[in-house]
């Protein structure tokens, strides 16, 4: 068996892995963040990042979840319908800083956790979506040199 | 009673932007909190905002000292997107860039750690070495910090005469192996001030997540050059120094080795460059609308780019940088518990912290 059929049986899942743009995809189908954790801290995999995106329109957020197991990337996708996602940081004390990152540039919540400012906004509120404030700020300049 | 330190942002013995509180019970630090963002500067968000040639040069502004690192690894993930395949030339030329980086980066290290043991005299002969590293690389790319000698498709300039460049590498080697490796491995002054404090179990290094020479001084073989190699690395032989004991001897003594593995890298690279091309010769080409990922390890251990991109557009849609500082410095709380306050400035330097990158 190999590696990855080993995480797909671990996982419980008969999904095919893809392989696309450097990683190795799985879709998960109903299991949550907090399983899939559980279950790649039994794989001895390490966590490397989790990387946001907003979508365009009103598409909301997706956060894609990376493991590196044996020198190979392992890629989790997960749409958020709302502003939020459970934290596994009792789980995978490695993310901390990440989650703390995404909740102060993009405005997402990781349920199940305090969080420390970062202080990417020395002095702001830090749970705001950056690329919003940014684009407002810079609506609000243009505006003034308009007049 | 405990009482707190607050060590920084600029504090004087601790030169970087960073804040690390230190609860303190007499001379013992029992607790610690650490904070980044002072310095951070939006890159990711600019990157939205650049067209493709545009993106190379504002990502290579990352940091200042593996500024090539980081054209390499979004290059890497931009070629995934294109299809674009480097010619072997430019990806040996590509592992010679990453190697003497390595070098510069470790030995300008070397130096920072030798000032703050109290060991001047060394700091100074670091500094003299890494100015020889970046003679060198001044000599390949016509820069001496950001090299901007990687495009997507290959590099942007040539190594005409490798001859002059491995003669140049050839007397780095001998005089890292006479002065600063023997120094650093036996000196007392070294083994006084590195012995046994930081420590990073191996337990912690892998709850961490950390990577790099830190994750190697904790026992953690783990490098990408060897696990998923890129470039040329898969035609290259070397080792990955590994040391169990996690302190700051451990990490002290994986870059020292790093080093040497680095010259024999290089030596390598030089003497086996093959003929041909060193850049694929379209400069127009499409993008695929997806997302393409690339890894490399960076002196300081992995950076991860994410790129994607929609077709048709001229700028990225997200440029996500996860670089080796971030998953390294918070392990910087465990290895600061229970060691004497004197030795926190040290302690936190040992990781080889990064706050360019981590401010990205």
């Amino acid at each position: 068996m190999s590696p990855l059929e080993n995480i797909s049986e671990k996982l419980g899942t008969t999904e095919p892995w893809v392989e696309k743009g450097g990683v190795h995809w799985l879709p998960l189908g109903a299991m949550n963040v907090r399983e899939l954790a559980t279950a790649m801290n039994g794989l001895h995999a390490r966590f490397v990042t989790i990387t946001a995106y907003q979508l365009p329109k009103e598409e909301g957020f997706r956060l894609e979840y990376h493991w590196d197991l044996d020198g190979q990337l392992l890629g989790f996708s997960f749409p958020l319908a709302d502003k939020s996602i459970e934290s596994i940081y009792d789980l995978c004390e490695a993310v901390d800083w990440i989650e703390r990152e995404i909740h102060e540039g993009f405005g997402l919540d990781f349920l199940g956790r305090e969080y420390e400012p970062l202080l990417l906004r020395q002095g702001e509120t830090p749970g705001v979506n950056l690329r919003d404030a940014v684009a407002a700020s810079n609506a609000v300049a243009a505006s003034k040199e308009k007049k | 009673m405990s009482y707190k330190i607050p060590m920084g942002p600029y504090h004087p013995a601790l030169e970087e932007p960073y804040k690390l509180d230190l609860i303190c019970e007499g001379e013992t630090v029992c607790d610690s909190k650490l904070r980044i963002g002072f310095n951070f500067r939006g890159i990711e968000h600019l990157a939205e905002t650049r067209n493709y040639i545009q993106v190379v040069a504002l990502m290579e502004r990352v940091c200042g000292i593996c500024s090539n690192i980081h054209t390499l690894t979004l290059c890497q993930a931009m070629e995934g997107l294109t299809g674009l395949t480097p010619p072997p030339r430019a990806k040996y030329i590509r592992v010679i860039m990453a190697e003497l980086e390595r070098l510069h980066s470790h030995v300008l290290w070397a130096g920072i750690a030798a000032k703050l043991m109290g060991f001047k005299t060394m700091f100074m002969t670091c500094f003299e070495i890494r100015e020889k590293v970046m003679d060198v690389l001044c000599a390949i790319s016509g820069n001496r910090v950001n090299y901007a000698m990687n495009r997507i498709g290959g590099v942007n300039r040539d190594i005409s005469d490798p001859q002059a460049i491995l003669k140049m590498v050839e007397a780095l080697e001998l005089e890292m192996a006479h002065t600063v490796i023997p120094i650093f491995t036996t000196s007392r002054t070294a083994i006084s001030r590195c012995a046994n404090i930081g420590v990073l179990t191996t337990e912690k290094a892998v709850s961490c997540g950390v990577v790099g020479p830190t994750a190697r001084a904790s026992g953690l073989p783990q490098d990408l050059r060897r696990a998923a190699p890129y470039a040329a690395y898969a035609e290259m032989e070397f080792d990955v120094p590994v040391q169990p004991a996690g302190d700051v001897t451990a990490r002290l003594l994986v870059r020292a080795l790093e080093i040497m593995e680095s010259c024999k890298i290089l030596r390598q690279a030089l003497a086996k460059l093959p003929p041909g091309e060193f850049h694929t010769p379209d400069d127009k080409f499409p993008f695929i609308t997806g997302t393409a990922t690339s890894r490399v390890e960076a002196p300081r251990g992995e950076v991860m780019y994410s790129v994607s991109w929609r077709e048709g557009s001229r700028t990225p849609s997200r440029v996500h940088v996860r670089t080796p500082t971030f998953a390294n410095m918070p392990a910087i709380h465990w290895m600061v518990m229970g060691a004497r306050l004197a030795d926190t400035p040290l302690i936190q330097a040992s990781i080889d912290p990064c706050y360019s990158c981590t401010d990205r």
